[in-house]
């Protein structure tokens, strides 16, 4: 049994864990709170925080000062709902991160790293390619999802041998995985003619959360919510699981039941998560893993934990992303990446020196 | 002798030796004609030619790849960019150019699409182009240097040059290529076409105070990202040339970047134009803009002065852009514009 396991194990048996979920979702709450009023005063228009504060009292029928009319409009029609979608999308990386970690076992899982991301992102290129998202509103996140959900189960059908899941295959197959998707996405783009579907293919894969309204929250909001909701609910099964499927078994976990059921929801919320931001790396890894350090490995609370840590990872990249060169924007992919790519490195070179050390 | 004899003799041999010296001088400064200094050479000061006064084969260019030597005349043209096709069709007989890239068959990119319409479309794959049998390929700098060098190493002479779109490098673009095609008069001809358009434009435009100038914004918007054009970009250019005045330079942009909606409201242009082609989206993104009442404020949204232009027009690097600048200039100036109507540029006969 490996560390990662028996410190689950620990933590299950003689952790407080609403003790531990308290502190850690107030903290957590009053960052998410901080850094979107912080995201929703920020931008190329200067308005002053009095002004959003006021803004958003207005909103729940307080009218306490002034500000114009655009002011209004700019935070609620523009900064809102990107903030909302960024705090979506980060609530299912993270999520997603924390569980595919837990059901495989392995500390590396990560939507990005075993393959689900890359899936995603090829079943909404060929929505595009296909020309099936301008004829059906929803084409692009189903399929997100289906191309998301058919990248976890292949990955997951090739590294797991008699319900236990090799990491070193894991991986290798993860990075197969992700490079024949990769290559089917370019094969899809040298392939479609060079006309309004290459652009927009183009442009969708170099990912972000620009221009993202109330149209998109509506649509995120109830596979990501409902799919977190989830996660978190199957979250101690997902510690029973990290005893191997036997044991996981004679304590009651329906196991031929609850791992596809953990992985398609993984699946949802990454896919879904795709559809709305493109591809962006390392929050599944870096925020469940930070959380791990901070709160313990029992999944009771790092699910919980990891959906408001990856709502306030994101939401702060973007916001550095999108005033740290104003007016221009950078990428919140290259945020993330700018973070998750060093700690990726140092959660190898740890790795190493346990392994070394054992 | 007698002296008045001797003064006679020596007055009338003085005036038949003025006239026999001044008739052995040849020509007087008041009876013949100066003949006229020799015109200067219009490639004398065109970066890139080696030695302007040779208009023979032989030459030499200096391109972007190093120097080059022509052979002889090219007859078996590709190029593998949309602006220097424009370019070329407009110096030499359309029969030269033997093939085209796939945009340059594209109406939405290119000016010249109906006449490559029927050529063979090659891609920057060294064996697609060498298929052709060119005897030249001009092309820009985005092409990597690996491609020209094999194409080179296959024995095609490749001339990399890039396109500026400032006024006097458009008129230099012009003479470096018909200098490399071996068509110098025509050349001259299309420069000096291209130049009077600008002067004709600039008479107007030039002296509008700056007080008068409009704030302008180009803006295109594709997969939900917003781009705008700072400076040094084409749009830019013909902003600055129509007499208006960039809001995204001006917001210390450069190229083509992108930039979100409040970015608009912040920068409070008084005209946004979209030079995005209406396939891509450009008539919902005009639509958008003016919807959004976060952008009610907006000068150009309030005043309804957005306006879907020709994306051909204004993002060539080719000097067909200056047709977007009298395009924009009609825009901006309706008054000084007023049924003016400007055509295409020439073609060689």
């Amino acid at each position: 049994m490996g560390i990662f396991a028996r410190k689950a194990i620990g933590s299950y048996r003689t952790a407080s864990v609403t003790a531990r979920l308290a502190v850690g979702a107030g903290a957590l709450g009053v960052l998410v709170l901080s850094a979107a009023i912080a995201s929703l005063a920020l931008g190329p228009l200067g308005i002053p925080v009095s002004h959003v504060a006021a803004i958003v009292l207005d909103r729940v029928g307080i009218d306490v000062a002034d500000f114009t009319i655009t002011e209004k409009l700019v935070v609620e029609q523009l900064r809102a709902p990107r903030i909302l979608v960024g705090g979506l999308v980060g609530m299912a990386l993270g999520v997603s991160g924390a569980a595919l970690q837990g059901l495989f076992r392995n500390p590396m899982a990560d939507p990005g790293i075993i393959g689900v991301s890359a899936g995603g992102a090829t079943g909404a290129v060929l929505s595009i390619a296909l020309g099936l998202n301008t004829l059906f509103f929803l084409a692009l996140p189903l399929f997100s999802f289906a191309g998301a959900m058919g990248a976890a189960f292949l990955v997951y059908g090739i590294a797991a041998v008699g319900g236990r899941v090799s990491m070193p295959t894991l991986l290798l197959a993860g990075v197969a995985v992700s490079s024949f998707l990769g290559a089917v996405v370019s094969a899809v783009i040298v392939m479609v003619p060079a006309d309004a579907a290459l652009r927009e293919i183009l442009f969708w894969l170099a990912g972000g959360l620009d221009g993202r309204t109330w149209e998109h929250v509506r649509i995120a909001v109830g596979p990501i919510l409902v799919g977190v909701a989830i996660i978190t609910l199957l979250s101690r099964d997902l510690n029973l699981l990290m005893l191997g499927d036997e044991e996981a078994r004679s304590l009651g976990v329906r196991v031929r039941l609850v791992r596809p059921l953990i992985l398609a929801t993984a699946a949802l919320v990454t896919g879904t998560a795709v559809a709305f931001s493109g591809t962006i790396a390392f929050v599944g890894l870096v925020v469940p893993h930070m959380l791990r350090l901070l709160f313990g490995p029992d999944h009771r609370v790092l699910i919980p934990l990891s959906a408001a840590g990856g709502a306030l990872f994101v939401v702060v990249a973007d916001t550095i992303a999108r005033t740290a060169v104003q007016p221009t924007e950078l990428r919140v992919g290259i945020i993330t990446a700018l973070v998750g790519a060093p700690f990726f490195l140092f959660l190898l070179i740890r790795n190493k020196r346990q392994a070394e050390a054992f | 002798m007698h002296p008045a004899i001797r003064s006679a003799v020596f007055l009338t041999v003085g005036i038949v030796l003025a006239l026999a010296i001044a008739a052995c001088g040849g020509s007087s400064p008041a009876s013949t004609p100066v003949p006229p200094p020799p015109a200067p050479n219009p490639f004398a000061a065109v970066a890139g030619i080696v030695d302007p006064d040779n208009h023979g084969w032989p030459r030499e260019v200096e391109g972007l790849n190093g120097r080059i030597t022509i052979a002889a005349k090219p007859q078996r043209i590709v190029t593998l960019s949309v602006g220097h096709d424009e370019m070329t069709y407009a110096l030499v007989p359309a029969d030269r150019v033997v093939a085209v890239g796939s945009a340059t068959k594209n109406p939405s990119y290119s000016n010249v699409a109906h006449l490559a319409r029927d050529l063979p479309t090659i891609s920057r794959e060294p064996e697609v182009i060498l298929a052709q049998n060119p005897d030249i390929m001009v092309t820009s700098p985005f092409v990597k240097v690996e491609i020209v060098e094999s194409l080179s190493n296959a024995g095609l002479t490749v001339v990399q040059t890039s396109l500026e779109n400032d006024p006097q490098a458009r008129i230099n673009n012009i003479l470096f290529l018909g200098y490399i095609y071996g068509e110098e008069d025509r050349a001259v001809e299309l420069a000096a076409e291209v130049q009077a358009r600008f002067d004709a434009l600039q008479a107007v435009v030039a002296a509008k105070p700056d007080s008068a100038r409009p704030r302008v914004l180009s803006a295109t918007r594709y997969s939900d990202k917003l781009y705008t054009a700072g400076a040094g970009s084409t749009e830019g250019g013909i902003i600055d040339g129509a007499g208006g005045v960039n809001v995204a330079a001006l917001a210390g942009l450069e190229r083509n970047p992108i930039i979100s909606l409040e970015s608009i409201i912040a920068m409070a242009p008084e005209v946004i134009l979209i030079p995005q082609p209406l396939e891509f989206g450009a008539e919902e993104f005009r639509q958008d803009l003016l919807d959004n009442p976060a952008l009610a404020e907006v000068p150009a949204i309030a005043d309804r002065r957005v306006y879907l232009v020709s994306g051909i027009l204004y993002t060539t690097l080719s000097f067909w852009n200056l047709r977007g600048t009298e395009d924009l200039a009609k825009i901006l100036w309706p008054e000084d514009f007023a049924g003016k109507e400007f055509g295409p540029f020439s073609f060689p006969e």
